[in-house]
């Protein structure tokens, strides 16, 4: 790895009055378990001048529930949400999306905030030595397009003949579900309106700003996640899919369902929520729904697979909230 | 050499004491710790050193330290090989850059060994290794999860090695291994020969 | 030794029978329990691997790789690298001590292969190690300069499919090498076309013929040490760490280079992280070495080289192939003819050869194109076998599909020996020294289909759907035990004088099947000695043209040098017991400790000399041979120094051509599945190995193979692929979370059963297993994801092939 110049942060103030100084020239590290594979590979056209550490700011490593809402400090670890308790029972879809990342050691490492505000899995875009200078580097296309795109997106480009490349966060489908707010160190911003497509970036967040907590409201229903992927640990979704469902008298009065590794960013499966409204969570209704998710698929040449895988994740979140 | 007073030339064991000392005794800001200097406590050994900040643990315990228990399999946070625990926390070397290690406690395959942990006989007595170079990684990652859950099913050890990869297939073997010296830390007979 | 055991050495038509002069007692020998001997330095993370070796001072080199998959360098300008502080040496392709073309292979050791140029100005595939090396002193300044090198590249065109390479207008992959066209036979096969019987004639006999396509994928071998070496020039010769699977070779190869005697050449050849009888860079396997010897010489100090693993997985793959197959039988299930036509990047291997050596089946037509392609070249690994395997186990299932047959009455009924049906074969049996009853696979089938509960659960293809919505599948294969290249072994044993333990000095090529743990085990008994006694001790000078390590035949062949060593020792230790030194000075302790008995009178046994009749009148080893130096006394020990040679010659069955050992022993492999129709998911609920291994010499390190092969057989078939891009020709998982090696989770319960009939030609009676099962195992996976959904699947089977499978694409 090149050097860098490397910051610790002894408060929030410190970290941004950092990040500003170098603007764009300066990366968050947390976890570290994507930024350090990004700069060991050197894909970015620009190798980081520095890296704030932002590990050494207190009280960004916590787990509290208070007043019918839970916050999570954007430093707690993966691990630690995947077993805690007050989660696994109120936030089944979050902890169990918290398990089902990467594995064991990553999950030690990773923090909640690192995980939403990870980079893409592209493999042209990851290819070592900035070897495809493609859109999303600034370069002038996109080589996914013509090349291999079985991970890629199935809802098509983040602009007309843009990336494709999907967003790789386990977590990111179950907030949006939960319907969690993400605060930053200048706002709070719904969880599904936080990512975004851009240069370089998944996310909403200035280069001077730094998440700091996550809240989600006590769900009125029950949640669920699942994912799938060629191998049980350590892998990324092919796809993966968290819903939050509130039944009343045997039917569905509102559902949240999100998902994820299949376009630019977390998708949300509103005509899935729609299909289920006012009917009872069964295998048939459930299936409907997953068909309505992936109606408006638009598969590229080698992954019309996970348009069926979508579709079954989607039935089957349904049905974990039975 | 021992950190040293520079007011009035008491030596401390460690870097701490002598800021508490200084703001306590003389009444002066200590003087800041030159950048990049950690102190780690590696198998109950306590180390003081000066890092580059792309520096990784692996590296430092690898190369610097000479301790061979970290393995290199897959360099990027994918196989578990380089796993030390840090803070009762199973990590990957490879990931961590050494210059947030500061104060630190850490434990690798030798430390294990050198306190006579059960897991290294049911290891062998279970053949856990056939190249061998995904074990110590393995033994790491077992050892931080009995300090944690000392009793674990089956299942539970088997989620928690799932982050390291063996390409010989040794697999089957850990759970086993595992089961057993969490059954000697019990006090349980284990069988070991 | 024996007259067996010469004649086993002297004259290589011996080792075509079977071992003559087992041991009538074991006691280490197949025992379980006992302690590995490289367990606890594995377990500690103390055991070294060079890798983990580092020198004073030393250098890293990095070598640069072809970022396209093929392209020449019309200009290169290196001087801003060369200027680089920290850069202490660099290599271009026209520096003048290069030689045009030099032996850089590194498996083949002086034979034809891998003449390469040791830096080229062209590239051929993406990740080829080209053009330019730089040592610095430290891997990040090398990076670093290699970026500064400044390159006018002209990108040619490349062909990364063997079908397309074929066709005509086709550019060509290496003009400079291949410039007749992109069409090879395949390595290792003389011809193209094979023919064994008369295939017409069988495809007339036949009642029913069928046809079909099938591929099989580009694995990659993923050893967890990543290729590297470490050369220091010490002075005039150098001295060498090598990662390698036959350091014996590549010392000749060195020395051969450099132009230096062979026993001037040092080499350190410690663990190794996983050879699997395959390694990438396989075509300039020896390439960095050579420069770093070159670079180490220019600069006085050590160079240490090492690829990424990135690097290492554009090296080399296996099993890229596509086949063609038509097999001709009788109703009744036995197979008349096969013909199989296969397509490989080059280089392939065999792919009929199973049936040559492994069935009744007689008229057999094999033809075998191969292109050269832009690709990693292909490589064995674990092992070229692959190929023969997957034909056997597809041919032998699809028959049983088209008959609606149990495919293991399939195996039985045509299960034989260079064509003639295993039912007639005792004759033969006996005339190679086996017994002649025992019907190996029909013992394997049997005890595998119990484990598997195969009566209960196996049912047509495509016809059973679980509770849970999943469907079950059943899978089987079987072939034989191999252990059959032709080689030899040679190594040392000597006594220890001060405690009397007996120690093997031996090449050293651990690749982790537990081999020094089994040599011990065959010492010990063979010496009457205790196994915690016996040691084994890294020693490469012992080593020359030896089989010790090689990772296709390891104990077959150097369990005979070890046993050979053994009983020349003994031999010698009751020798000395008997007979006077110096009879003149029996105060000096140069008198015999039995002085009234002959050898033949005295036995050992657990490490105690004692008389046989007499067992009362003993003495231990240490006692025996007496510490090697007393400080002012003049006893400096009574016994000469104990010491002894092994070695042993192998004559062997090679890869299809039929085999003047016919082989007797088989294995049967069972899978069980469990493939989600929603969503392409498969799941291995259960494994069931069984193997006949003739004698297992040490069980555990038998069944380590077994369900270690299991592992790596299912993940090959499951997930494992190199993928290039199809645009641009560059590997695009490269790494450990894009290419999907097993985890602990994705592979269910393995039964590992050992038979032992004995008709191994290895001693005792034993055969290989190192290669087998994950070379094996694939096609009752495959047979059993068949079974489950009644379509087949090519391997790796991802889920959008069986979502296509199950026409929900
Ligand atoms: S999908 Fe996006 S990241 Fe990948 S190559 Fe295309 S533009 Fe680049
Ligand atoms: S080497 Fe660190 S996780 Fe693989
Ligand atoms: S023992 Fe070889 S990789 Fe695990």
């Amino acid at each position: 790895m090149k050097n860098f110049a490397h910051i610790n942060a002894r408060s929030l103030d410190e970290a941004v009055t950092a990040l500003q100084r170098y603007g764009k020239r300066a990366a968050i590290i947390a976890g570290g378990t994507d930024l350090l594979g990004k700069m060991k590979d050197e894909i970015l056209p620009a190798y980081p001048e520095a890296l704030v550490n932002i590990k050494t700011i207190p009280g960004l490593n916590l787990i509290e529930e208070k007043k019918g809402t839970l916050s999570i400090g954007a430093l707690t670890r993966l691990e630690d949400i995947a077993i805690d308790a007050r989660i696994i029972d109120g936030y089944p879809a979050l902890a169990e999306a918290a398990r089902r990342t990467a594995s064991t050691h990553l999950r030690e490492m990773g923090t909640i905030g690192g995980n939403i505000c990870q980079d893409i899995r592209c493999w042209y875009y990851r290819n070592q030595n900035n070897r495809f200078a493609c859109l999303r580097k600034g370069g002038g296309r996109c080589y996914a397009i013509d090349g291999d795109n079985r991970y890629h997106s199935i809802f098509g480009g983040s602009v007309e003949q843009g990336c494709y490349a999907v967003h790789p966060s386990d977590t990111a489908p179950a907030l949006i579900a939960l319907d969690a707010t993400i605060k930053t160190s200048r706002r709070s911003i719904k969880a599904e309106d936080f990512f975004q497509v851009s240069v370089a970036k998944t996310t909403v967040l200035d280069d001077d700003e730094i998440v700091t907590e996550i809240q989600i409201p006590k769900p009125a229903g029950t949640s669920a996640f699942v994912k799938f992927a060629l191998r049980k640990a350590i892998d990324f979704p092919i796809v993966n899919c968290a819903a939050m469902v509130t039944v009343s008298k045997k039917k569905v009065t509102a559902a949240r369902i999100c998902l994820n590794a299949v376009y630019v960013k977390p998708y949300r499966a509103t005509a899935a929520e729609d299909a289920m409204k006012g009917k009872a969570i069964n295998e048939a209704n459930a299936e409907a729904a997953g068909a309505a998710a992936v109606s408006g698929a638009r598969p590229m040449p080698y992954n019309a697979y996970m348009v069926q895988i979508a579709k079954t994740m989607v039935k089957r979140a349904i049905l974990g909230c039975a | 050499m021992p950190p040293i007073c520079p007011y009035c030339s008491t030596t401390f064991d460690a870097v701490d004491k002598l800021k508490t000392h200084i703001i306590a005794e003389h009444g002066a800001e200590p003087l800041p710790r030159p950048e990049g200097l950690i102190d780690l406590m590696v198998n109950g050994e306590r180390y003081e050193l000066q890092v580059e900040p792309n520096v990784t643990l692996y590296t430092v315990i690898h190369d610097r330290l000479g301790l061979t228990g970290v393995k290199m399999f897959c360099d990027r946070g994918a196989c578990g090989s380089c796993t030390v625990i840090m803070n009762g926390r199973p990590v990957l070397s490879c990931m961590t850059l050494a210059i947030e290690c500061d104060s630190a406690t850490i434990e690798t395959a030798e430390g294990i060994a050198a306190a006579k942990h059960p897991l290294i006989e049911t290891y062998v007595k279970h053949h856990c290794m056939q190249c061998g170079y995904c074990t110590p990684g393995f033994v790491v990652t077992a050892k931080a999860l009995l300090d944690r859950n000392p009793n674990p099913t089956e299942e539970e050890i088997r989620e928690a090695l799932s982050g390291n990869l063996c390409r010989c297939g040794t697999y089957p073997q850990h759970p086993k291994a595992v089961a057993e010296a969490a059954k000697l830390l019990q006090g349980g007979e284990g069988g070991t020969r | 030794m024996n007259k067996d055991d010469r004649e086993r050495i002297i004259a290589p038509e011996h080792t075509l029978r079977a071992d003559k002069y087992p041991l009538e007692d074991y006691s280490a020998i197949g025992r379980r329990g006992v302690r590995r001997k490289d367990g606890y330095e594995k377990a500690t993370g103390y055991a070294v691997y060079t890798t983990d070796v580092q020198l004073p001072g030393q250098l890293m080199l990095r070598i640069l790789t072809c970022p396209y998959p093929h392209a020449r360098i019309k200009s290169m300008d290196t001087s801003k690298a060369a200027a680089l502080p920290g850069v202490r040496a660099l290599l271009r392709y026209d520096d003048p001590e290069l030689p045009e073309r030099a032996d850089v292979s590194g498996h083949f050791g002086g034979g034809t292969e891998g003449h390469e140029p040791v830096l080229n100005r062209v590239g051929y595939w993406q990740g080829m190690p080209m053009a330019v090396a730089v040592a610095a002193d430290t891997e990040d300044i090398a990076n670093e300069a290699l970026g500064l090198v400044e390159i006018d590249w002209e990108e040619r065109p490349f062909n990364l499919d063997q079908e397309e390479a074929l066709k005509p207008g086709a550019p060509l992959s290496n003009p400079e090498s291949f410039p007749d066209g992109n069409f090879v036979i395949p390595a290792q096969q003389r011809e193209a076309k094979v023919v064994w019987g008369n295939p017409d004639e069988g495809f007339k006999e036949a009642d029913r013929i069928i046809e079909w396509r099938m591929r099989k994928d580009k694995e990659n071998w993923v050893g967890p040490e990543r290729p590297n070496g470490l050369f220091r020039w010490n002075g005039e010769y150098p001295e060498v760490w090598l990662k390698h699977q036959r350091p014996h070779l590549s010392k000749r190869q060195i020395a051969r280079f450099f132009k230096i005697p062979v026993s001037q050449v040092t080499v350190h050849c410690l663990y190794q992280g996983g050879t699997f009888g395959g390694w990438s860079q396989m075509a300039l396997n020896m390439q960095p070495n050579m420069i770093a010897g070159i670079l180490s010489k220019r600069t006085g100090k050590p160079v240490k080289w090492q690829f990424t693993r990135r690097e290492d997985f554009c090296g080399a793959g296996m099993d890229n192939a596509r086949y063609q197959v038509k097999v001709g039988f009788k109703n009744d299930g036995v197979i008349t003819a096969v013909a199989a036509t296969s397509c490989f990047a080059r280089k392939g291997f065999a792919h009929l050869g199973h049936f040559v050596e492994n069935t009744r089946v007689h008229h057999l037509l094999q033809e075998s194109n191969g292109a050269v392609l832009n690709i990693m070249p292909g490589s064995a690994f674990r092992c070229e076998q692959n190929m023969n395997a997957l034909c056997l186990g597809a041919v032998l299932n699809r028959v049983a599909e088209a008959l609606e047959m149990d495919p293991t009455e399939v195996a039985l009924k045509n299960d034989g020996v260079e064509g003639r049906p295993m039912a007639d074969l005792a004759d033969l049996k006996r005339a190679h020294g086996f017994g002649g009853d025992r019907d190996s696979l029909k013992e394997c089938i049997e005890v595998g289909k119990k484990a598997i509960e195969w009566g209960g659960k196996w049912h047509l293809p495509g016809t059973k759907r679980l509770p849970n919505g999943k469907l079950h599948g059943m899978g089987f294969t079987f072939t034989h035990e191999w252990s059959d290249s032709s080689g030899s072994g040679a190594l040392g044993m000597r006594i220890e004088r001060d405690d009397g333990s007996a120690r093997i000095l031996a090449q050293r090529c651990d690749n982790g099947c537990a081999a020094e743990t089994a040599y011990c085990q065959i010492a010990a008994d063979e010496l009457g000695f205790r196994y915690e006694d016996v040691h084994y001790r890294q020693f490469e000078e012992a080593g020359f043209t030896t089989m010790t390590p090689d990772s296709s035949t390891n104990l077959t062949v150097n369990g005979y040098a070890i046993r050979n060593a053994a009983r020349q020792l003994r031999q010698k230790i009751l020798e000395i017991a008997t007979t006077p030194r110096i009879p003149e000075r029996p105060d000096m302790g140069y008198y015999p400790p039995f002085p009234d008995y002959k050898p033949e009178d005295l036995d050992i046994k657990d490490g105690v000399v004692y008389v046989k009749k007499d067992p009362s009148k003993r003495m231990t080893m240490a006692e025996l041979v007496r510490p090697a130096f007393f400080m002012g006394k003049m006893d400096i020990g009574s016994t000469e120094p104990l010491f002894a040679w092994g070695w042993q010659n192998q004559q062997g069955a090679f890869m299809g051509t039929p085999g003047p050992r016919p082989i007797f022993v088989r294995q049967a492999h069972f899978v069980e599945v469990e493939v989600d129709p929603e969503t392409g998911d498969i799941e291995v609920t259960k494994v069931v190995n069984a193997n006949d291994v003739g004698k297992a010499v040490n069980p555990e390190g038998v069944e380590g193979q077994q369900y270690g092969g299991s592992v790596m057989g299912i993940s090959r078939a499951r997930a494992e692929d190199t993928i290039y891009c199809p645009a641009t020709g560059v590997v695009l998982n490269g790494n450990l979370i894009d290419y999907k090696i097993n985890t602990m989770l994705d592979c269910g319960p393995i039964d590992t059963i050992i038979i032992e009939t004995g008709m191994g030609y290895g001693p005792y009676g034993s055969v290989g297993i190192g290669e087998d099962v994950a070379t094996v195992l694939p096609s009752a996976y495959y047979a059993a994801v068949h079974n489950a959904i009644g379509a087949w699947v090519d391997m790796p089977t991802t889920p959008d092939r069986v979502l296509k499978a199950l026409g929900r694409l």
